[in-house]
């Protein structure tokens, strides 16, 4: 998925085999803070276990503080290591006293987070807690603190904490232990003594713990810098905050009995507190809601129902004797899975949003799900089984043994609501999001500790930009020397040694993007949640590996612009076409859409609208909806990077023949044949990858998936090596050619996280093909939808009215006295045009225009606007949106054009007139006073201002006249000039891109009055004229043009900077529009890097004033 | 405003940037920056993408107003009332004062020359009004001189831009057709005041104009410079040693001060040699004074130091620092308060023996003992905040450490016995071990950590000692004992 892109390798004990489970030592360390306990808490899991196992402990506690965010992580990683979790938490009053917290059995933990929950989502005074915090009184803890054990950890001074002991002692009777530590800081007996003394006369015990902070005394540097994070200062002025030793590690139970020799009692507390918690982490039996089922029906029962039901709905003609089977089969592995449960809440959420809300909601299944013929009828997904080969097992299988995953699009504007209905369905205690651990990442790690270590700005952005990508563990130092960094140097070579134990160390808990985990008892009781940083959001302090690691299922509620807009589309269809049609209605063999395609003319296109995605159409030749699954999956860093575009493309085309390499004689020389005829032969889905895995090399369903999460942890290099020799070798045993074994196998690897599963292309595909029939049967609906969804796509409203206007849509300018807020269709007296609808631009598309305020005018517009101070007492409007309309020359319907609406409107007071002046202005009379024309370049540049877009005339077309004397072609000549000849020509830059699959090829795309050229840009031109091509907003460009099977390009030769001819058109700047996948505020010179989301976070447009 | 002094070539495209919102921003540019396509007011990193050599520095836009306010007073030599004007401008009131110069134009070339000569460029015009002269020196010809009568003229065809009108109102007359000061000249006024009338200063055209035109006065206050106190003698023949004048220059600057209720922490005494050539001496003071005794003093056995060579005929005395001072009394005797007599015997120490020879020790933040304490000698300022010690500590630590022969139990038991200078010490009593790691991001690697001992001896001696090292720890042989301490 590609929303995973930019999740970090999880650390997890790789070999399982060689621990041995050691017998019970006589002391347990229950101190723990891993990493968990944010910066308080140096080393992570996988440390802390196999050190736990390696110094001899059977038990192992883990307490950090005021949360239970760690604890999955290091349950999952001490059972690998032999070693038993205990699981339990440090609680931190907010009068200061601190306790670690171990529940004895499964309610006592579900108070404890029953606790945490009521400490993260409420202050104390009841108010809406901020994210991160957490406020726990005594009272709250008195009232939850049954059956959990606590142990109270005394503060620097004792004679405080005496004074205050018999209080905690009165309001916590479970508080039977006084934490006692042997940290070398030279009063250790006396006050182990002391508290020992304090103890016996209040009738407790002391316990033995060392406060750990991290796994071995080599951490204490990085608990150091931690420290350092924790209270923004630097290690050269953090003093007394540091800990002046290294003893806060885990010590042996040897050792502890060493130090406590004294005091055995101190020891025997801890294995009594440990043996007492009878909790384990897996007794979290998980249960879905059970409203979705009605009463005296089983789950199974009723999803069966269900799945008939919806078949009969999707198949009126009768359910195909495939699909039946297919249903029967899926069935029974889900009621032997127990998990019908799983299926029923995702279609309830599914029929919500379909059926309750007013209007409805948009939506589709996408990813895995898409393989499975329940999903299919029961409306959650919607690619027909009966019509696409699936995969079931890509989404459930016995040897997974992992829950499948659900994801469900929803419109992107409306999706708030569906959570909210989750919310208020199941209760804020039933229903939450996961969270998503956001971890240290090398450019982060190496500018934060640089900062601590007080190198400066200059040699830690240096430092940080030598790591090339930033999903490598390590810390480049061979980079580092590139770039003139002498990592001899004491500092620096520390800085990069710390900055490497921290990447990956947990930084603070996100919320995911829209996993929802539901259940039928109190999640709370289950898990800690806390409040979100966005308003109304609760969260639980797990993340998606650690709900799968305790089997608990969750269903993605995601978001996703096309839904909007089709949607959108669909509405105004239905209003002004009179025709109803829904995502399933729409046939997919119409031969318009499939033409229009084929000539690349997808602006605005789901998914196709890409430059890459519009050239590869006219080569591909989509004629049906399979190639239409192949076209989304083929654009794909995967596929290009794996070199199977070109021969997919030259067996589709017929230049090559259709061949299968076959193994030796006893195997089936038609198996690789099975896998891959649909796609001719080129594997171009993962499943494929897999799948040809598993036929020609003979993997095991559980080595298929090994090499499938090797795949998407490609770079990291951990275990592909293996697999690799593993794979080549079984395919060359079989008789396969080495050759062919071996380009299989990079073909494979080049996937890596970038290919599509099929089922998500073919869910995918089905919104190009419905986004594609909307632009091709209706135009002008298709613009007013996707002027409506903006912000989304591919390109800005400038290209999208201008495309529209290429299909023959009339579009008319905003106006006062005919706009809504959003884009509308009204209809159009002559018949000159393609369709009967203009599109009516709305004043949603006017910059800074506020949506009340044209709420305000569409509600008082019972009768036409007359002037100015008619719509200003009307609509109640304020001089500053009626200045903000008048410069958008919105007011042409009142007789005002642009100049003498801004004369005028300047002349409006918001303040209202004094009675004696109401009848006339108190400066007296209108002087009447001609302003100068405003000429038509003006116009155009102000309405580039103001609305990003003129409908008035092109920029470029100013400029024509004496372009043409020079000897300049426009873009539409283009298309007769014959391959390899030489032109001029100029152009606004719309889009600068440079695919990381391009190797260093960057394209451009220019716009003039007549359409868009592309080009080409070498890495040796884009060297000669990088200033040129970051810089131009127009670009001057000289070049051949290259052809080929439909597609032209210009290869650039020559580049000018020519943006003053531009400025030349009116005094003031032209602001021109860039496409949203510009690229150009990003660093071209290295290759795209930095979170994915920022990189296609572009401004829309670049001014420069 | 560009730094000048030790300014890189010119043909390195070098910036000063601030911080903006969203990372830092471009402040100022040089020419080649400049020309390479570097824009004011963008962001570093879309620069950096345009230009990947760019040099950056950061703009120190309080050095820059302070540098504008001094030569405000700089340019007082032309003219009496002097004021600054936004970030990168001054006005001049030359009205009166042209002729000495031999008239405007000869004035705009001796001063276009004297800020160049400070490494300034500058753009100069004379107008009558403060707003027309504005416009003419950022829009207008090269040292524009412009007569009461033909404002008007000499700004109709300057853009409005030159009104000193913000960007938003600069467009709006723009898309009114509205782009020169002439053009603007010819609306009605009656239609001006009507649009315009309750528009801020930089949004209303038509105050701008009235300001430009002479139509409404526009005052601007001048800044007052600060007095500055000097005491000098002239002498009617060289002499070679200023001492016998020195108690009078003293007096008389002190009196000076006294009557303007200021003290001062710096004295500057000049000479001025027969040949020409000038020395100095500097002294500073602990805490502000005025007192002419204590002043003189400081200069005892430093007038030496001058050179007189073929003698000198002036003597100036400048007082530095010069900040308000009150005197308190504190005590019903009139007596001076002790502190000062503690400052005034500093001052002189630290006169007498150079300002590192006197020295008070403070609390730094470390766990290592010995690195727990720094020396400060700058007694004017303010003491900073010192920690308080967190353990407790000897009162009397050894510089060097003095190795002893311990016996213990091995590996990590507490001292029984030691003999240290020569007499054997039995412990009675003990506390500890405190153990301190070395400071990992400053020792040397292999350094040792220290397990430190509290002990009382069969005397009743309490000493500090410690032990460098644990038992295969990795860093050398068996752990040696150190006395670090004696408590009492």
């Amino acid at each position: 998925m590609p929303q995973n892109d930019y999740q970090h390798e999880k650390r997890t004990i790789e070999d399982e085999e060689g621990f041995i489970k050691n017998p019970p030592s006589p002391f347990v360390e229950l101190g723990i803070s891993t990493c968990f306990s944010f910066l308080r808490g140096a080393s992570d899991a996988v440390d802390l276990a196999v050190t736990a196992n390696a110094l001899g402990y059977d038990k192992l506690g883990c307490a950090d503080l005021n949360t239970m965010a760690g604890v999955v992580r290091l349950h999952a990683e001490a059972r690998k290591a032999q070693v038993t979790p205990v699981i339990g938490c440090r609680l931190q009053l907010v009068t200061g006293e601190t306790f670690l917290a171990y529940p004895r059995n499964r309610a006592a933990y579900g108070r404890l987070c029953a606790l945490l929950s009521k400490g993260k989502m409420q202050m104390t005074d009841g108010a809406w807690q901020a994210k991160g915090a957490c406020d726990i009184t005594l009272d709250d803890l008195a009232s939850h603190s049954q059956d959990v054990q606590l142990i109270v950890i005394p503060n620097e001074n004792i004679d405080h904490f005496s004074a205050g002991l018999p209080r905690l002692q009165r309001a916590l009777p479970s508080m039977k232990y006084i934490a006692a530590s042997y940290l070398y800081r030279g009063n250790d007996r006396a006050r182990i003594n002391h508290l020992d003394q304090i103890a016996r006369a209040n009738g407790l015990s002391i316990l033995a713990t060392n406060d750990v902070q991290y796994h071995a005394p080599e951490r204490r540097p990085l608990q150091d810098v931690m420290t350092c994070i924790l209270h923004k200062t630097t290690i050269h002025r953090a003093g007394f905050l540091l800990q002046a030793n290294a003893e806060r590690h885990l010590k042996s139970p040897a050792q502890m009995e060493t130090l406590f020799a004294q005091w055995p009692h101190a020891l025997r507390a801890t294995r009594e507190v440990a043996d007492a918690c009878h909790f384990d982490l897996r007794e979290l039996s998980y249960e879905y809601p059970k409203e979705t089922v009605p009463h005296g029906r089983t789950a199974q029962e009723h999803l069966e129902k269900q799945t008939w039901d919806g078949a009969r709905w999707r198949y009126p003609e009768g359910v195909p004797t495939t699909v039946t089977a297919t249903l029967h089969k899926e069935l029974a592995l889900i009621a032997k899975l127990d998990i019908a449960q799983y299926f029923l809440t995702i279609q309830n959420i599914v029929n919500f949003a379909r059926y309750k809300c007013k209007p409805p909601i948009l939506c589709q299944g996408r990813g895995s799900a898409a393989n499975s013929a329940v999903c299919y009828v029961l409306g959650i997904t919607a690619v027909d089984p009966a019509t696409n080969d699936m995969l079931f097992e890509r989404f459930i299988s016995e040897e997974r043994k992992e829950p499948p995953d659900i994801d469900v699009d929803f419109e992107h504007e409306r999706r708030e609501e569906v959570i909210q209905h989750i919310y208020d369905t199941y209760g804020r205690n039933r229903a939450a999001l996961c969270a998503t651990v956001i971890h240290y990442r090398p450019r982060m790690a190496v500018r934060e500790v640089g900062k601590i270590m007080g190198l400066s700005e200059d040699i830690t952005s240096a430092l940080s930009k030598t790591i090339w990508g930033s999903w490598g563990r390590e810390v480049g130092a061979r980079e580092a020397k590139q770039a003139g960094l002498d990592l001899s140097d004491p500092l620096l070579a520390r800085t990069i040694k710390i900055a490497d134990q921290m990447i990956g160390m947990p930084r603070h808990l996100g919320q995911h993007v829209g996993g929802f985990i539901l259940t039928e008892s109190p999640l709370s009781h289950t898990v800690p949640i806390g409040n979100g940083a966005m308003p109304d959001r609760s969260f639980i302090e797990w993340d998606k590996d650690d709900i799968e690691e305790l089997r608990i299922l969750k269903v993605d509620v995601l978001a996703l612009g096309m839904l909007t807009c089709i949607r959108k589309a669909f509405d105004l269809i239905k209003a002004y076409h009179g025709r109803e049609v829904t995502l399933a209605t729409i046939k997919q063999d119409d031969e318009a859409v499939y033409d229009m395609l084929c000539k690349g003319d997808s602006l605005g296109v789901f998914q196709v609208e890409s430059r890459a995605q519009m050239n590869m159409l006219p080569r591909l030749k989509p004629r049906e909806f399979y190639d239409l699954v192949i076209q989304v999956a083929i654009v794909r860093p995967g596929p290009i990077q794996g070199d199977m575009v070109h021969p997919y493309l030259r067996r589709r085309s017929g230049k090559e023949p259709e061949e299968y390499p076959s193994p030796a004689a006893p195997h089936d020389p038609d198996e690789l044949k099975k896998v891959l005829h649909r796609t001719k032969g080129v594997p171009i889905f993962q499943e494929q990858a897999m799948k040809v895995a598993m036929v020609a090399a003979e993997f095991s369903p559980d080595e298929a998936n090994q090499l499938r999460k090797a795949m998407a942890t490609f770079r990291s290099r951990g275990t592909i090596g293996a697999l690799e020799e593993k794979m080549v070798g079984r395919m060359i045993r079989r008789g396969y050619d080495p050759d062919f074994a071996n380009r299989c196998f990079h073909q494979i690897k080049g996937f890596g996280d970038y290919g599509f599963p099929e089922s998500h292309a073919a869910s995918f595909a089905h919104l190009v093909y419905v986004s594609s029939w909307i632009k091709c049967h209706y135009p002008d609906v298709f613009c007013t939808a996707l002027l409506n969804s903006q912000p989304m796509g591919f390109y800005a409203p400038a290209q999208i009215v201008r495309d529209a206007r290429e299909h023959g849509v009339t579009v008319h300018p905003p106006d006062v006295n005919y706009s809504d807020w959003d884009n509308t269709l009204e209809p159009l007296s002559i018949g000159k045009s393609k369709s009967t609808f203009a599109v009516r631009l709305g004043l949603r598309q006017i910059d800074g225009m506020r949506q009340d305020m044209a709420h305000r005018i569409m509600q008082a517009r019972h009768m036409p606007f007359t002037d100015l101070l008619d719509i200003k007492k009307r609509a109640h409007l304020d001089a500053g949106t009626i200045r903000k309309l008048a410069a958008a020359d919105a007011l042409r319907s009142m007789q005002l054009d642009r100049r003498q609406a801004l004369w005028d409107a300047r002349a409006l007071q918001d303040a209202p007139d004094l009675p004696l002046f109401q009848d006339k202005p108190d400066e007296g009379g209108e002087v009447q006073f001609t302003l100068p024309q405003m000429p038509l370049c003006e116009h155009v540049v102000a309405d580039y201002q103001t609305t990003r877009l003129s409908l008035k005339a092109h920029p470029m077309a100013f400029l024509r006249k004496s372009m043409t004397k020079q000897g300049y072609t426009t873009t539409k000549s283009l298309d007769h000039m014959r391959n390899g000849q030489r032109v001029k020509l100029a152009g606004i830059v719309l889009i600068r891109q440079r695919p990381g699959s391009a190797k260093g090829v960057c394209f451009i795309t220019v716009e003039d009055e007549l359409g868009v050229a592309n080009l080409v840009i070498w890495p040796k031109m884009m060297e000669a004229f990088r200033k040129v091509i970051m810089n131009a907003r127009v670009i001057d460009v000289t070049g051949i043009v290259q052809r080929a099977d439909g597609v032209i390009h210009l290869v650039a030769h020559h580049l000018e900077d020519r943006s003053d001819a531009l400025d030349r058109l009116s005094d003031d700047t032209i602001v021109t529009t860039l496409a949203h996948a510009d690229e150009i505020k990003k660093a071209l010179p290295s290759p795209p890097h930095g979170h994915p989301r920022d990189a296609c976070v572009i401004p829309k447009s670049r001014d420069f004033h | 405003m560009e730094r000048q002094g030790n300014s890189p070539a010119d043909d390195i495209p070098l910036t000063l940037i601030v911080e903006g919102t969203h990372g830092p921003v471009i402040h100022a540019t040089n020419r080649t920056a400049r020309t390479m396509g570097v824009q004011i007011g963008a962001r570093v990193v879309d620069m950096r993408a345009i230009c990947p050599e760019l040099q950056t520095e950061y703009a120190d836009r309080e050095g820059d107003k302070a540098a504008l306010e001094r030569l405000v007073l700089w340019a007082r030599r032309w003219c009496p009332w002097t004021a600054s004007d936004g970030a990168d401008g001054l006005i001049l009131d030359t009205t009166g004062s042209a002729h000495l110069f031999g008239g405007e134009d000869a004035m705009l070339i001796e001063m276009e020359t004297q800020f160049s000569l400070l490494g300034l460029t500058s753009r100069l015009a004379i107008a009558p009004t403060q707003g027309a002269a504005w416009a003419l020196a950022r829009f207008g010809t090269v040292r524009s001189i412009c007569t009461e009568g033909e404002i008007a003229q000499r700004l109709s065809p300057l853009s409005v831009s030159g009104l000193r009108l913000s960007a938003e109102t600069v467009q709006l007359l723009h898309r009114l057709g509205l782009k020169t000061i002439g053009a603007l000249m010819n609306v009605p006024r009656l239609s001006l005041a009507r649009r315009f009338v309750k528009a801020a200063l930089t949004a209303n055209p038509l105050v701008r104009l009235d300001q430009a035109l002479g139509k409404l006065a526009e005052p601007v206050a001048s800044v007052e410079a600060k007095p500055r106190f000097s005491a000098q003698s002239r002498l009617p023949e060289p002499i070679f040693d200023p001492a016998p004048y020195l108690p009078q220059l003293c007096d008389n600057l002190c009196d000076a001060l006294q009557n303007a209720g200021m003290g001062c922490r710096y004295l500057n005494l000049t000479v001025y040699r027969t040949d020409g050539d000038v020395s100095h001496i500097d002294v500073a003071t602990a805490a502000s004074t005025r007192d002419p005794v204590h002043l003189h003093s400081l200069f005892r056995d430093k007038l030496e130091r001058i050179n007189s060579g073929f003698g000198f005929d002036l003597i100036t005395l400048t007082a530095g620092g010069v900040e308000a001072i009150q005197i308190v009394q504190t005590q019903l005797d009139g007596e001076a308060h002790s502190d000062l007599q503690l400052t005034q015997l500093l001052d002189r120490l630290t006169a007498k023996f150079g300002p590192r020879s006197v020295s008070y020790p403070v609390v730094y933040e470390s766990h290592v003992p010995e690195r727990a304490q720094r020396r400060i000698s700058n007694f004017g300022a303010p003491p900073p905040q010192t920690a308080e010690l967190i353990k407790e500590r000897p009162i009397r630590l050894l510089d060097i450490p003095e190795e002893v022969h311990v016996l213990y139990a091995v590996p990590e038991g507490p001292p029984a016995q030691f003999i240290w200078r020569r007499k054997t010490h039995r412990v009675t009593r003990y506390a500890g071990p405190e153990r301190i790691a070395p400071e990992w991001w400053k020792d040397r690697p292999g350094t040792r950590l220290r397990d430190y001992f509290k002990i009382e001896d069969q005397t009743g001696r309490r000493i500090w000692l410690y032990r460098e090292g644990l038992h295969e720890d990795g860093r050398g042989g068996d752990p040696r004992w150190f006395i670090h301490g004696m408590f009492a």
